[in-house]
């Protein structure tokens, strides 16, 4: 459990940093590092029992439920945390397999790595479309608490 | 009509048009770009407003039997995402409804957005240097993994600043990152520097990933913008090609000369 937290930690840690390279506004930084930290906290949670893309799908509909939350009470778009909050879930170690393997020449494997990561950001494409299936209706509850 | 009433037409397109620039130009989704414009329109009482919207440019008229017709296109180059100004000019649509503004003071409160400063460039190698040893350490790295890939974070940016994005074309650009980090981690390898060089790598190349292009493409796919999403998500694409080939050319490069300790 302390892996887990140490690792939510660092994901918080490097959302935030790239929350400030996409220049998001200072009060928002906060925000940001938490749905990242919380993306990763439910990839590495629900990996233990699904594969990879379905607890990267599961990571994604927390994020982007979260950034829409936020979005609400903020009053500023989503993006402004969706985007960042992703980050942790980018399949990076895919893309760098892929490419080691097509070097040395060994295709199957490199086949093999590059499906994973086509599947893992497909699911991060579903999770997208599916939360923002949701009507905007169902987040003006968040509203009125964040009513100044 | 009189001339008065045509001149506040024009000019309530044009705040609405540059409303539209500083949105997409700093990374908006088509659909609120679109929508900031027809807001701004018919808030001012201008009800032929059309604005057709692509990821890198803007076609706007106004017109119809009752109010006289202008058109202005204007061309919008992709360029780095700035949410600080995207979150402004939402900011001041909402303040907008409430009537708070004149055409001309929307105006002058956009230009000012226009300008806003993005992070000062010390700032931005900072956080992709901090950005690459997190997300290495995230990824399973040790903390010297971490140290090699804050390194080459930090290297990459001042690339990314001073040589890629003036002087280079972005396939170019993103190859010669790949290329540059993998090198970088691998002479750091190899020095003794951090054990597993996966990790650094993967760390180190984050700043480079295009999730803006990415995430805005699926969104404007989503609301059937299909031609900007298809455009958007093809950047986003290019960009991981371009890495992958980058990361491929060093490694050769490195297994040549470093006697296949890598490979």
């Amino acid at each position: 459990m302390t892996a887990v937290i140490t690792e939510m930690i660092y994901a918080v840690a490097g959302t935030v940093a790239f929350s400030i390279l996409f220049s998001v506004p200072r009060r928002y930084y906060l925000s940001c590092g938490l749905i990242g930290g919380a993306g990763w906290l439910v990839y590495s949670l629900s990996g233990r029992i699904l594969p990879p893309e379905g607890a990267a799908l599961s990571a994604t509909v927390i994020v982007i439920l979260l950034s829409r939350i936020a979005a609400v009470i903020g009053r500023c778009p989503a993006t402004i945390f969706m985007i960042p909050g992703i980050f942790p879930l980018i399949p990076g170690a895919g893309i760098y397999w892929t490419s080691y393997y097509i070097v040395t020449e060994q295709l199957d494997l490199a086949l093999h790595t590059g499906y994973e990561a086509v599947k893992t950001a497909v699911a991060i494409v579903l999770g997208i479309l599916f939360v923002f299936e949701v009507p905007g209706r169902f987040f003006k509850v968040f509203e009125r608490e964040g009513r100044k | 009509m009189s001339e008065a009433e045509n001149i506040k037409e024009n000019e309530v397109m044009e705040t609405a048009l540059l409303a539209g620039h500083i949105l997409l130009e700093n990374g908006a989704e088509i659909s609120r770009v679109e929508e900031t414009f027809d807001r701004i329109c018919s808030h001012y009482g201008v009800n032929s407003g059309n604005a057709f919207v692509l990821s890198n440019g803007i076609f706007t008229t106004v017109g119809d039997d009752r109010e006289k017709y202008y058109a202005k296109v204007q061309h919008i180059p992709v360029s780095a995402a700035r949410f600080n100004r995207v979150a402004a000019v939402n900011q001041l649509s909402r303040e907008m409804e409430t009537g708070k503004y004149t055409v001309s003071e929307l105006r002058e409160a956009l230009e000012r957005i226009k300008k806003m400063p993005g992070k000062k460039r010390r700032t931005q190698i900072a956080a992709s240097a901090v950005g690459s040893a997190a997300f290495c350490l995230l990824f399973g790295g040790s903390l010297w993994d971490a140290a090699a890939a804050f390194v080459s974070g930090l290297v990459l940016y001042v690339y990314i600043l001073y040589v890629s994005g003036p002087h280079l074309s972005k396939i170019v650009g993103n190859i010669g990152g790949g290329a540059l980090v993998t090198f970088l981690c691998g002479l750091f390898y190899m020095s003794g520097l951090g054990s597993r060089i996966d990790y650094m790598i993967i760390g180190s190349v984050m700043p480079m990933i295009p999730g803006v292009a990415f995430t805005n493409g699926i969104m404007d796919i989503a609301s059937c913008d299909y031609i900007s999403g298809a455009v958007r998500l093809l950047d986003a694409m290019l960009v991981f090609f371009g890495i992958a080939i980058g990361m491929g050319m060093a490694f050769t490069l490195l297994s040549a000369f470093g006697g296949g300790i890598l490979l």
